[in-house]
């Protein structure tokens, strides 16, 4: 019992990757109407990002889990301006072709400094160790990964569902052109929100780092899983996709334990399952999310 | 108070407005009454600046806004009300009606509008799209009082409701004249139209063909009907 | 980085319209004026990763390494050498067997190539040997780890130059069982190089008397091993050892992960497969102090490597891989033996190879053996320095043991190679 217990909690600290990854990408498809290939390329911008701060201005991973998202997220907010809002009313093939491309250059700008191996880095040394938690002990900076996630998820559900900004991106990630015709001027709120999206994924990368390999191709490999659990949690419903990130990350780890050989397929088993069943995905627009 | 001037507009290759002018003046209802396919739902979006390939000249109060963005235009006291209501299944009713701001000094208060629909009032929590297509209707139009807009500019609000329904709607529709919003709603419904409305206007193929009043609306009922093919 | 042509466009189109004719005539085009240097020249092919995964265990420097033992053989035979005109010409296969297969038909019909080296990935690399076989040219697979080389698939113009999975096993598996840690939990990535590397380390663990408590798959490429790590301690029994057979990027998630769950703590050591010194450089020396592995070859072994290393890092600026040792000893082999033989005929240049036998600083009690084309030589049981004993960069390896050649590589009879 307590081996399938750790399982599942493996599988929230994966989750953990993965709602916030999905909660970025989801925000930036709901009111942009974009679906951002390049999300994987900023998370493993963000985990090189610790790894330069550390390596040239021996700038510790606390500072960088700060530092690092805002740098990314304002990079974010001026591809925005320049490149990606122009995709707002094109066919999504543009969509596809610009975001795509701008994670191949940055992967390649990258791959050119770096190398393709991974760079080391370490954990700090205040979450070396395990923690009892009961029933099992387990990684003390892995639990930290997973509190510190549902926390930020927690937070950034309290300011969708509890404020009047979090309305204007409901509103505008649900129906961006009729937002704008109810008054409310959607292009205003596209660039921070597109910034934010991007923060989250370079945090999700900071975190990566002291436990998963930092190399160039880290975001490309995960990307696709984290489609997958956009389209379990719902287009369009923001929480929907936190939600499904957990899930998803659960159900694969049990995967793992039961059928290692399967495990890979499962997220996109699972997906076709919610598909067949609820077209909308999990949480997708009937349900949307209350106040 | 709104005037419309040569509007054209087109979807890709198909020209659907080849020309549209009208005019409404303040306290009036107008409809515009026309087949499916008419045009009369891209000139509604041409009129809220959603439709981007346009031409031609839109006055509201004697200012031109034609190239204005939606959400100036909404500031500028246009209320909208879109085909499908546009009521979002991610907000409540409440934040449905308090989504907008608040754009013009007779803007009604969120007491006023539960006291005039209680329904809203007992639904304010629900999921906007959890109500019936009426209440629906009536909510998106309550909407639109709230904000205090001087101008309503609803789609086929009748649509798929049955007639008591109908009604209902056009009671609000007399309530909004009444609080003194102008109107230009778009109707199929001939005889409910010439029961709201002062003035109609028909429209084919893109463009005005004729200008009626309710008299001319009943004494012509029949043809009316048979020329919209219901 | 396209193949480089030195003819004139009307010579080229010659050639070309030649290579055609000798095609269809469905010899596949070797000509076998033996006791001649055809074209008077010699044409070595590098097919490596020129930009992905193995871009820097092998990659452009495999290209560098095969270069120099080019100027080594010229100044070592001076004015006595078969020929002056000796050229290295590369191409990148992405690690993909169909491109591998186009490339490697390209350069042995369009560019005239007498021998190709390194082709890292098995798969690549048994689609480059099929090719050779076709074509009746030289091969010398340096980077792949596949036995199949040298068993079903192997052929008359196919040698595996490096290791093999068996050798992998053979120095980690059995020695690490035999050291007492008798029970082990393998995890493997799910695709060719995994399962023949689950394979051979589940036989050598058997043959030295241990067992394989499981062995589970894990998808490829992954970042997320924990269950795993919280598997591994509650199996039953408990195993002393986990192998892990990932490469790579997938390796380093294996091993920071293992230290994130402690399991060294309960009871769990870690063996690696295949690592190189990338890896370890990616992970931290001090996450893999004292753990043990097989490797053919490592540049601070001894006096001779360290030579030839300082040579390599003067002209490329890092140490050496073993990809890149044994791609510059497979080349300057197969340039001697032209040079004893004074042709670069293939049947000819295998005929002197065969059951040739040498030292070199690379490959130490070498032989070319004859009966199934491994390149048999010592391996090196090696165990990661601690980090206070690193003294530079890539100095993270310290050696064990010796395995003998006839340790390393399997018995010819047992490779189930028929040479055709």
């Amino acid at each position: 019992m307590s081996g399938l217990l750790q399982q599942l909690f493996n599988g929230l600290v994966s989750g953990s990757f993965y709602a916030l990854l999905a909660l970025g990408l989801s925000v930036i498809f709901g009111m942009l109407g974009v679906v951002n290939f390049a999300h994987g390329a900023f998370y493993m911008l963000g985990a090189f990002g610790a790894f330069v701060l550390l390596d040239s201005a021996g700038l510790s991973w606390w500072l960088a889990l700060l530092v690092v998202p805002i740098l990314l997220g304002v990079i974010g907010m001026v591809l925005e301006r320049l490149f990606v809002h122009r995709l707002m009313h094109l066919f999504p093939l543009y969509n596809f072709l610009l975001t795509f491309g701008i994670a191949l250059i940055l992967q390649d700008l990258i791959r050119m400094k770096y190398g393709v191996t991974s760079q080391p880095y370490a954990r700090p040394s205040i979450l070396d160790g395990s923690v009892d938690l009961g029933l099992f002990t387990y990684p003390k900076y892995q639990v930290f990964v997973f509190v510190f996630s549902i926390a930020l998820s927690g937070l950034v559900w309290l300011v969708l569902s509890r404020t009047r900004v979090g309305m204007i991106v409901r509103a505008s990630t649900e129906r961006a052109e009729l937002t704008q015709s109810l008054g409310i001027d959607v292009r205003r709120w596209v660039t921070p929100v597109f910034g934010f999206g991007i923060a989250l994924a370079g945090l999700a990368g900071v975190l990566a780092a002291p436990m998963r390999a930092v190399n160039s191709s880290m975001g490309a490999d995960l990307i696709i899983v984290i489609f997958a659990v956009v389209v379990i949690g719902g287009l369009g419903s923001v929480l929907g996709s936190v939600a499904a990130g957990y899930i998803v990350g659960m159900v694969t780890a049990i995967g793992n334990f039961y059928v290692p050989a399967l495990s890979q397929s499962l997220v996109f088993v699972l997906m076709a399952l919610v598909l067949l069943l609820r077209p909308a995905g999990l949480f997708g627009r009937e349900e949307g999310v209350h106040a | 108070m709104l005037n419309v001037d040569n509007v054209t507009a087109r979807y890709g290759e198909a020209q659907v407005l080849q020309g549209v002018s009208l005019d409404v003046d303040t306290g009036e209802v107008v409809t515009l009454v026309g087949r499916n396919g008419a045009g009369k739902t891209t000139l509604l979006r041409c009129l809220m600046g959603l439709h981007r390939s346009m031409t031609g000249d839109i006055r509201f109060d004697g200012t031109s806004i034609a190239t204005l963005s939606p959400h100036k235009r909404c500031r500028a006291g246009l209320g909208y009300v879109p085909d499908d209501r546009g009521i979002y299944a991610s907000l409540s009713v409440e934040e449905n009606l308090t989504l907008p701001p608040v754009v013009g000094p007779d803007a009604w208060s969120l007491e006023k509008v539960y006291e005039t629909f209680p329904v809203l009032a007992e639904r304010r929590r629900q999921a906007g799209t959890h109500l019936s297509g009426g209440e629906q209707q009536m909510l998106a139009m309550a909407r639109v009082l709230r904000m205090g807009a001087r101008i309503l500019l609803a789609d086929e609000p009748t649509e798929g409701l049955a007639p008591l329904l109908v009604r209902q709607i056009g009671e609000i529709i007399r309530t909004v004249k009444e609080h003194g919003v102008t109107v230009l709603l778009i109707e199929q419904n001939v005889h409910f139209a010439s029961t709201v409305a002062d003035r109609h206007y028909l429209i084919a193929q893109g463009r005005v063909v004729e200008s009626l009043d309710n008299a001319e609306v009943e004494q012509r009922e029949h043809e009316l009907l048979e020329y919209l093919g219901i | 980085m396209a193949t480089k042509l030195t003819t004139a466009g009307a010579l080229t189109a010659t050639i070309a319209m030649g290579a055609v004719i000798a095609g269809c005539a469905g010899a596949g085009g070797p000509q076998s004026d033996s006791g001649a240097i055809t074209d008077d020249a010699i044409k070595l092919g590098v097919i490596t990763d020129l930009s992905g995964v193995y871009s820097e265990l092998a990659g452009p420097n495999a290209v560098e390494a095969v270069t120099m033992a080019v100027e080594d053989f010229k100044a070592e035979h001076g004015e006595d050498v078969v020929t002056q005109n000796i050229e290295v010409t590369d191409a990148d296969h992405q690690n993909k067997p169909e491109i591998a297969n186009t490339t490697a038909r390209e350069m042995y019909d369009r560019d005239g190539v007498d021998a190709i080296f390194d082709v890292p990935t098995s798969s690549a690399a048994l689609a480059v040997a099929n090719v050779a076989k076709q074509n009746q040219k030289m091969y010398f697979n340096i980077g792949a780890a596949t036995t199949e080389l040298t068993g079903e698939q192997c052929n008359a113009y196919t040698y595996h130059y490096a290791y093999n999975t068996y050798m992998l096993a053979h120095g980690t598996g059995k020695t690490v069982t035999e050291q007492g840690a008798e029970n082990w939990y393998i995890i493997y990535p799910d695709y060719a190089f995994g399962q023949d590397m689950n394979k051979s380390f589940t036989a050598a663990i058997k043959d030295a008397g241990g067992s394989v408590v499981k062995a589970d798959p894990t998808p490829f490429p992954n970042d997320n091993f924990s269950t795993f790590m919280t598997k591994a301690p509650t199996l039953s029994p408990k195993p002393d050892v986990m192998g892990t057979m990932q490469a790579g990027g997938d390796l380093v998630n294996v091993v920071k992960q293992y230290n994130e769950f402690g399991l060294r703590d309960k009871g769990v050591e870690l063996a690696v497969g295949l690592m190189f010194d990338t890896d370890i450089a990616s992970i931290g020396v001090d996450k893999l102090e004292g753990t043990l592995y097989t490797t053919p070859w490592f540049w601070n072994l001894d006096d001779q490597s360290r030579e030839w290393a300082d040579r390599f890092k003067d002209r490329t600026g890092t140490r050496p891989t073993f990809d890149h040792a044994a791609n510059y000893s497979a080349a300057m082999q197969y340039l001697q033996a032209i040079q004893r033989a004074g042709s670069d005929d293939a049947d000819t240049v295998r005929e002197e190879l065969d059951g040739h036998t040498f030292d070199d600083f690379f490959a130490r009690n070498a032989e070319f053996r004859a009966a199934d084309h491994a390149v048999t030589h010592d391996a090196h049981l090696a165990r990661v320095k601690e980090e206070s004993d690193v003294e530079e960069d890539f100095d993270f390896t310290e050696l064990v043991e010796t395995i003998p050649a006839d340790e390393a590589y399997m018995d010819a009879a047992d490779s189930g190679c028929e040479m055709g």
